[in-house]
Formats: C-alpha cells, structure tokens, sequence
C-alpha cells in the first residue's frame, strides 16, 4: 500500500513562530530563566548593601556608590576601568546572560534536541534567530530584575535619587536593546563550541565581561585617541548607555545591536549548515 | 518509485572512510531491514538520509528528490540513537513542543492519535526522565510520526526492549507498514527483524553487499538436515567423511548442509551403526545466513 504524496514545508513564519514558541515554552518552564533572573536582582543588591556593611576595623566602608541610578548605568561611558563602581553596573547582566544562554543551549545538544530538530524541515538560520530572539527576551529580563534590585537596594542603602529621568531611561532600553547583540554572540560561541559544554560556558563568561574592549580602550586612551569608536562594539554602547545618555545614544545601540546580531546569526548558520550534526 | 535510492554514497571523517561508494535502494512502502557490523556504515548512512551529516560524494535520493530539500524533508519521521526528548517534561509536553517545531495545526488530536498507535496513551503524563527504555524508544518512535511522515529512519529501535516491548514494536512498526509507510530499521537483532521486515540491505565496510527482499531470501537460505543421534561424536566423524559440511549447532543437533534429503542421511548413519534419535528438515534463518554471509557467503 502507498499513499498519495505531496511536498510542502512549512513557510518561514510558521517556522519561525513553532520554534519560538518552542523556546519560550522552555524558558517559562524551566528553573533555569528563573535562577537567573534572581540572580540579577540580587547582584545589584548585594553589592550596594556589601558598601554599607562595616569593615573589619568596625569602620564604615567607602560607599562605592553616591547615587542609586549609578548602580543601573556608569555617570559617563567608561571604557576602562578605574575601581569596581566603574564596572558593577546593568552591563553585567551580560556575563550572567552569557552563562545562561550557554546552559539553555547546552541542553539542546545534550538532550538530542537539537538533532530531533534538524531532521525535520527545520533550518539553521531559524535555529540562530529562535535563540538569539529567546536569550535576548531572556537577558532584557533580566535586566528588568537588575534595575528592580538594584533601586530597591539603593534606596535602602540611603543613596541619592535625584536622575535625568531621560537618560536613565536610556540607558535602561540601551542595554536592554543590546541584549538582542549579546545573544546573538553567546549563541553564535554555544554553536562554535557546541560539542564542548565547558568551553562553550567559559567562552561566554569571557566575552561577557567585555574584557577585549577594556583592554583595547586601555591601548586607544594610552595612544590619545578617542574611544568613542569603541561603540561600535557591542560592550562599548552597552558601556555608552550610561547616565549622560542621549537619544542619539539610544539609536546607536539599537543600530549596533541589530548590526551584530545580523552578522552573528549569519555566521552562525553559515558554521550550522556546513558541520555535522552529532 | 523509490522511497530512497542512494546511488555511490561516500563520507569521510578525516582520514577515516565511512562510506565507500554505498548503493541502497528502499521501495515504497517497504519495511526495509538495515543490517550490519558495528561501524559498517548503517547509522552513517541513516544520518545522511535524514540530513544530520554531509556526505562527501554520492547521491541520494528521497522519493526522487535530493534528501537536502526541506519539502521532502517535511515527509520523514526520524529515530536517530534517543528520542530528543526534554527529560523534565511530559511525554505529553515533548511531543506538543515537536509538534509545534513542525507547524502541525491539530496537534493535540493527532498526539492521542499517535500515542493510542504506540500503546502509549496511559503515559502521556509521565514525565520522560520516568519513563523506562521500551516507553523512551516508543515514545521515539511517536516523536518520528507527528507530521504524517511517509518514510520512517529508526536506528536500532528495538534495543534493549524486553519481549513484550519488542513485540509492541513490532506490531506499531507492521501497523505503519500497512498504512503505507515506508520504514527502515537498523538492527543487530536479526531474529525479530526476520519477523517483520520485507525487504534486506547488508552492509560492510561502509558497502553494501547485498539487498535483496524477504522472499529472495527465503529462497537464498539453504535448507539443512539436522539430526540427533546416541553417540553424536561418532555419528559426526561419520557424516564427516561423506558430506562437505557438517557442523554441530548450539542446540545440540548435528547439521549436514549438503542437499540431499534426510532420509538418506539417516539411512547412511544406520547403515554405519549409528541409532538416528531425531531428524528434521529445516532452513537457516536471517541470523545464520548474515553470519555465514560474513564469514564468506557460505549461505548462498
């Protein structure tokens, strides 16, 4: 007996909404989203009441802090860093994010998942976008969980409140707009490493903290020359949504981001489409 | 037409050939059993068919399209090694999230449908990490059927199952059969897929040396006579000396492989002294016939 055949696969859309669904059903339904997301509440909130706590000589320590929103974004893009105030703000949410992202992949590959999926009519660059889509929700979340720590602390601690509302508005959807470029990296690295779990989590951990542009504006202001191009990179705007922040600040990131996020996800099916799959 | 035609199938990992130029032809509708040694080529050639690796020359071919385009892509249910399934999920949740990666409107009707198919309709609320091997391979096994597939690639989907469990698959794998589905099933127990499959491919050595369909088989296994007798050492040096092979099998019967009917057989070790106790006439199965296959085609 043989049956009547036809051909058709699903369009692009329907694609694109079955596997999102797919990964956001695992977000919401998985500890993981959640862990993290009170991770970065509780980041911001330990570092301002760590400031406050007396010292070992019963002292009072340095505040690290003199205004609440400094928790959220630095008073001004800065691209090296001077003392930790300087480096503990929303973009760490991004090392976290990275860590995050590397473990949600993790468990496509170790679960077959992954395997399961392409030999449907499942595609790479739909792989890349649902991901990148995903994690980017995940870690803008998670900055929403940050600020929430973060001001809750900073108020406790008895900081200042007074803000430009509008460049902290900034800074905020900034670095929640690059979470769609830093996705796109921590993904683009989990498909690089993806038979490798613990170099895939160390690899986000390191371009997570920013360091190759901490270290190349280190070069660049040693050298006098403006670190501004930095932006272009994506810890250098997440660095420039900061408290001086601006409209054009905002186009930027988002200009960046899309940027990077194109090129990664390009890349990304490119590396998908011409390995294997184990 | 072919469901799949693999014309000259090669891949190389480095320096390692795992295909050498592999020919396979799987008719519509056919329950094709894929045999072979560890590292022959079978899941290799399985990966290919469902697009997980690249070959490295070749062609092939599903239902007379390139097995890279996404449409023919849409019409093959897979179980490659273990279902993909979450292990905190449900059965229920698993096959609701395959079914949205794969676009399918109804899906809910069509999982009971499934899940009633697979004997697995009390477990859809177990959680998958809770589920034993024989409910994960079938749980595999409806995972591959979600979307109407028309071909089925299952590796090596009776492992490990107890006999209740090899004869559910069975009947689910004969079932699918008659609705026209056509499935190809890598095995290394040779005596259950003997009870299902209709046509045969062997491979070695990343080639295939035999294809052939359970009937050709059929006829290819030579028939043997095979006796009991009191004193079976005596009775072997005896058979021995008149007849090309003679062999002992693990049942304790003597095997005398030549043709010639059992009578005579019988009549020549009374003749010599030696009291027949049991006699019969029987066909070695798919089991014998690939072992002998591999020691150097003795079977055929």
């Amino acid at each position: 007996m043989t049956r009547e055949l036809k051909f058709e696969s699903p369009s692009f859309t329907t694609r694109i909404k079955g596997m999102l669904g797919v990964d956001f059903y695992r977000l919401f339904h998985t500890p993981l989203f959640y862990i993290f997301l009170a991770i970065a509440a509780i980041i911001p909130a330990m570092v301002s009441a760590m400031t406050t706590m007396p010292g070992p000589d019963g002292q009072t320590m340095e505040p690290l802090y003199s205004n609440v929103w400094q928790i959220i974004a630095a008073s001004e893009p800065l691209y090296v860093i001077r003392g930790i105030a300087d480096y503990a703000n929303m973009n760490m949410v991004f090392i976290f994010g990275g860590i995050m992202v590397s473990i949600f992949i993790g468990h496509d590959y170790g679960s077959g998942y992954v395997k399961q999926l392409f030999t449907t009519h499942a595609k790479k660059q739909d792989y890349m976008i649902s991901k990148s889509l995903t994690c980017a929700f995940a870690m803008a979340s998670m900055c929403v969980t940050y600020f929430i720590g973060g001001t809750v602390a900073g108020i406790l601690v008895g900081y200042d409140l007074s803000v430009n509302v509008g460049s902290l508005l900034v800074a905020i959807l900034g670095k929640m707009v690059m979470s769609l470029g830093w996705a796109s990296l921590f993904t683009f690295l989990n498909v690089i490493f993806r038979r490798y779990f613990g170099i895939s989590v160390a690899s986000s951990f390191f371009f997570g903290t920013g360091i190759v542009i901490i270290g190349a504006a280190a070069v660049v202001e040693s050298l006098g020359l403006p670190s501004s191009f930095l932006n272009i990179f994506l810890y250098g705007s997440s660095v420039n949504a900061c408290l001086t922040g601006n409209i054009m600040t905002l186009v930027t990131c988002i200009a960046v981001s899309v940027a990077w996020a194109l090129i990664y996800n390009l890349a990304g099916t490119l590396i998908l489409s011409k390995s294997d799959v184990y | 037409m072919n469901a799949i035609e693999i014309r000259n199938l090669t891949k190389n990992f480095g320096p390692k050939q795992a295909l050498a130029g592999l020919d396979m032809t799987v008719p519509e509708g056919a329950i094709y059993g894929f045999i072979g040694e560890n590292g022959s080529g079978k899941s290799t050639t399985e990966k290919i068919i469902c697009g997980l690796i690249h070959k490295s020359g070749g062609t092939v071919k599903l239902y007379g399209r390139d097995c890279t385009d996404p449409d023919v892509r849409a019409k093959i249910g897979v179980l490659i090694e273990a279902p993909g399934c979450f292990p905190g999920l449900t059965v229920w949740n698993n096959m609701m999230l395959q079914a949205a990666n794969l676009g399918i409107k109804d899906a809910e009707r069509e999982i009971v449908k499934i899940l009633k198919l697979v004997r697995m309709e009390g477990a859809a609320g177990n959680k998958y990490k809770n589920c034993s091997l024989g409910m994960k391979q079938r749980i595999g096994i409806a995972m591959a059927l979600l979307g109407d597939p028309q071909l089925l690639v299952l590796d090596e989907p009776i492992n490990g199952l107890d006999a209740d469990g090899m004869r559910i698959m069975r009947e689910v794998l004969t079932d699918l059969a008659a609705r026209g589905v056509t499935v190809v099933v890598s095995s290394h127990i040779l005596g259950e897929l003997e009870k299902i499959a209709t046509h045969y491919g062997i491979v070695r050595g990343g080639k295939m040396i035999c294809e052939m369909t359970a009937a050709e088989l059929e006829a290819s296994c030579r028939t043997f006579t095979a006796l009991q007798a009191k004193d079976m050492r005596d009775a072997r040096l005896v058979l021995s000396s008149r007849y090309s092979r003679v062999e002992e099998d693990e049942a304790g019967y003597l095997r005398v492989y030549d043709q010639v009917a059992p009578e005579e057989v019988a009549a020549y070790l009374f003749e010599s002294g030696i009291t027949v106790s049991e006699l019969k006439s029987a066909k070695i199965g798919l089991e014998e016939y690939y072992i002998d296959l591999m020691k150097g085609g003795k079977a055929r």
